[in-house]
């Protein structure tokens, strides 16, 4: 691999690992907080590019195709759809909360087929284009050109994230937060609404699946009703890898998965057909020899 | 008596009507199969019209070899086992020669009713290599097979002056094996495949595998898989600077390519089947149907013309409505019509290919002059 060809797949998998570093984010809280693996995440990633494309067209009628409409359709498409999550604990996931893990875990898949299935009855499972003009230029790194869009992108992701990592760690409800985690009968005992808690933790994971994609819908120029899947598991894959409840190891495990990505299908001898294969191998040699990932902490079964 | 008289005459005048209906009913009867009802319903429709057109033609010509034909359809709904039905229905209804089918699923498992009777079947649409085999050389397949797109491809290649080919598929059965016909027939004309790259259905960023491609030197990039990932591909290896031709398979037919790709697709050429509206003789047939039947000719409108007018040929060629006679004359046609040349090989299978290449401009298909 010559130099050039090693600097634009770094490029490569930063930014395909900033979306899985968004997505794993929201899959990370929701277990660190209900031991739920919630397999509807990556539903939620498509439900917020199909609301951002609705309020993207609509706005593009005053604005046009440009930052700010992408800008808007990125804010409500956040709150819209970190509502929607909220409505799905509510009545999916809060009656099942003392039911054996297996239901619970079944529910989410439930929700996740309800979901992708009315965005397939919704839209007749048509590609439907979202159509950005946010330009070409951005600076050249000998042949390898980076535009301001892609930089732009892999910032507010990272600047997402951080903003959760100070959140989680700096306020009360982030300290709520990280009590539920640890014991939620304590918590309640302490005088912490836990019912709210684990709303609000719906409310910012689903909020950062749609602001995943609702950028990954402008900067693809594409969004229909499968996209979440395979994002999904790729997502769960990282936040396997940097240790599921962890909000770093979310991060971490996004950008090296990504990264991890873009070189393996680079490698001489090997195809890109190989890719998932270094994936998913991945993810099942973290699970058997790792399980707590790379930041997880070891977690000690209550009896 | 005079009475009794009277009714033996009418009785026999009657006798001798009917016996005039039964030389009438001698008439030569064609089947077209097609689906009428369901998902594909419009398609079928289109084929039957399109049929119909050109038996018509051939009628107010005076018919075949001085008999009138006379169509019967039925309805395989794209099912196998209405397919079934639909096929058993014709054969009990003594039809001389059957026309038609759009998905090969459906007709498949009538080769062998239609074999068994012996009835010469051309077939329109369906195009699977499984129908190839499961033949018993009373069947013809009008449209040709998709390993055939990979000639097309090649020649499409070497007239473009691109040596250098990177090849992506799409890691399912079709359009991998779409992707290792092209790469084999490539090598053997002498060309150079620089990358075999597959993506995962369903993903969004390509990325590694633009880089991979750019970085193979290829002068153009072939796509056999399907307008999703087309559109996806198209647009990331030109925002990545790749200025190379691009050359999609016939699974990107769809105004959604377009509509995703926007400027990126501009040039782009994509194999086609022979639809009308990428036909340049075809305005004088689509103008007439519209005159006909009050809507625009679906895409397999033109090839159900032709084989329309095939079969008539065919007959006539025979100079009688001998089944067996029939096929012979099929196995022996020299056809041109507006969707292309018919000829066929000893297995039943067009002799060229009948992809053909189109461009995009102004985010249209335009067919390639």
């Amino acid at each position: 691999m010559t130099l050039d060809l090693v600097i634009q797949q770094l490029v490569n998998g930063l930014i395909v690992g900033s979306f899985y570093a968004l997505i794993a984010l929201g899959y990370s809280m929701v277990f660190g907080v209900i031991k739920l693996l919630n397999f509807a995440h990556g539903d939620i990633y498509m439900n917020g590019a199909f609301v951002g494309l609705i309020v993207f067209s609509f706005m593009g009628l005053w604005v046009g195709n440009g930052w700010f409409g992408v800008v808007c359709a990125l804010l409500v498409s956040m709150l819209v759809v970190g509502l929607l999550g909220v409505v799905i604990e509510r009545f999916a996931y809060r009656p099942m909360r003392n039911a054996p893990r297996l239901s619970i875990l079944i529910t989410a898949l439930g929700a996740s087929m309800v979901l992708n299935g009315t965005a397939l009855a919704l839209t007749g499972g048509r590609h439907f284009a979202f159509n950005t003009d946010l330009g070409f230029a951005g600076v050249d790194i000998s042949t390898v050109h980076i535009t301001y869009t892609q930089m732009l992108l892999v910032a507010a992701s990272i600047a997402l994230m951080a903003g959760m990592q100070a959140f989680v760690s700096r306020t009360m409800y982030g300290k709520a937060m990280r009590a539920v985690s640890i014991d939620m009968g304590a918590s309640r005992l302490m005088g912490i609404d836990v019912d709210r808690v684990i709303a609000l933790t719906f409310f910012m994971g689903s909020a950062l699946a749609a602001g995943g994609g609702v950028m990954a819908g402008a900067y693809y120029g594409s969004v229909h009703f499968f996209m979440g899947f395979i994002m999904g598991l790729k997502a769960f894959t990282a936040a396997v890898i940097g240790g599921i409840g962890s909000v770093p190891g979310a991060m971490l495990g996004g950008l090296l998965l990504g990264l991890l990505e873009a070189y393996g299908s680079s490698l001489p001898f090997v195809g890109s057909e190989w890719r998932d294969v270094f994936v998913f191998g991945t993810l099942i040699l973290f699970l058997v020899f790792k399980p707590t990932g790379l930041l997880g902490r070891s977690v000690v079964e209550r009896v | 008596m005079v009475v009794s008289f009277k009714t033996l005459a009418c009785a026999t005048a009657l006798a001798g009507l009917v016996m005039t209906t039964v030389a009438a009913a001698a008439d030569i009867k064609i089947g077209i199969v097609a689906p009428m009802t369901g998902q594909l319903a419009s398609e079928g429709q289109d084929m039957e019209n399109a049929v119909k057109m050109a038996i018509d033609a051939a009628n107010a010509k005076g018919g075949v070899n001085g008999d009138k034909i006379i169509t019967t359809t039925a309805d395989d709904a794209c099912d196998p086992q209405q397919a079934v039905t639909a096929g058993s229905k014709l054969v009990s209804e003594g039809v001389t020669a059957i026309v038609g089918g759009y998905c090969s699923g459906a007709v498949l498992p009538t080769l062998k009713i239609y074999g068994d009777a012996g009835i010469p079947f051309v077939i329109i649409g369906a195009n699977s290599t499984k129908l190839v085999s499961a033949n018993q050389g009373n069947a013809f397949l009008a449209n040709s097979t998709g390993d055939m797109q990979a000639t097309t491809a090649v020649d499409l290649f070497k007239k473009n002056g691109y040596s250098k080919v990177a090849i992506i598929d799409e890691g399912d059965a079709y359009s991998s094996d779409l992707a290792k016909l092209t790469a084999d027939a490539f090598k053997v004309a002498g060309g150079e495949v620089t990358a075999r790259e597959t993506t995962t259905a369903g993903e969004q960023d390509y990325s590694a595998v633009v880089t991979k491609v750019k970085a193979s030197g290829a002068d153009a990039v072939f796509w056999t898989a399907y307008h999703a990932g087309g559109a996806l591909l198209t647009k990331q290896l030109r925002q990545a600077g790749f200025q190379g031709g691009m050359v999609l398979g016939d699974g990107n037919n769809s105004p959604e390519y377009l509509e995703i790709a926007g400027s990126a697709g501009e040039g782009v050429y994509l194999l086609s089947p022979p639809t009308v509206d990428l036909l340049s003789g075809a305005s004088d047939f689509k103008a007439k149907y519209k005159e006909a039947y009050g809507r625009d000719a679906g895409a397999y409108a033109a090839l159900s013309h032709d084989v329309g007018d095939l079969i008539v040929d065919a007959i006539s060629r025979a100079k009688s409505a001998d089944q067996k006679a029939i096929i012979e004359a099929l196995k022996a046609s020299d056809f041109k019509g507006i969707a292309g040349e018919i000829k066929f090989t000893d297995k039943n299978t067009l002799q060229t290919s009948n992809f053909r290449p189109v461009i995009a401009k102004g985010g249209k298909w335009v067919a390639v002059e």
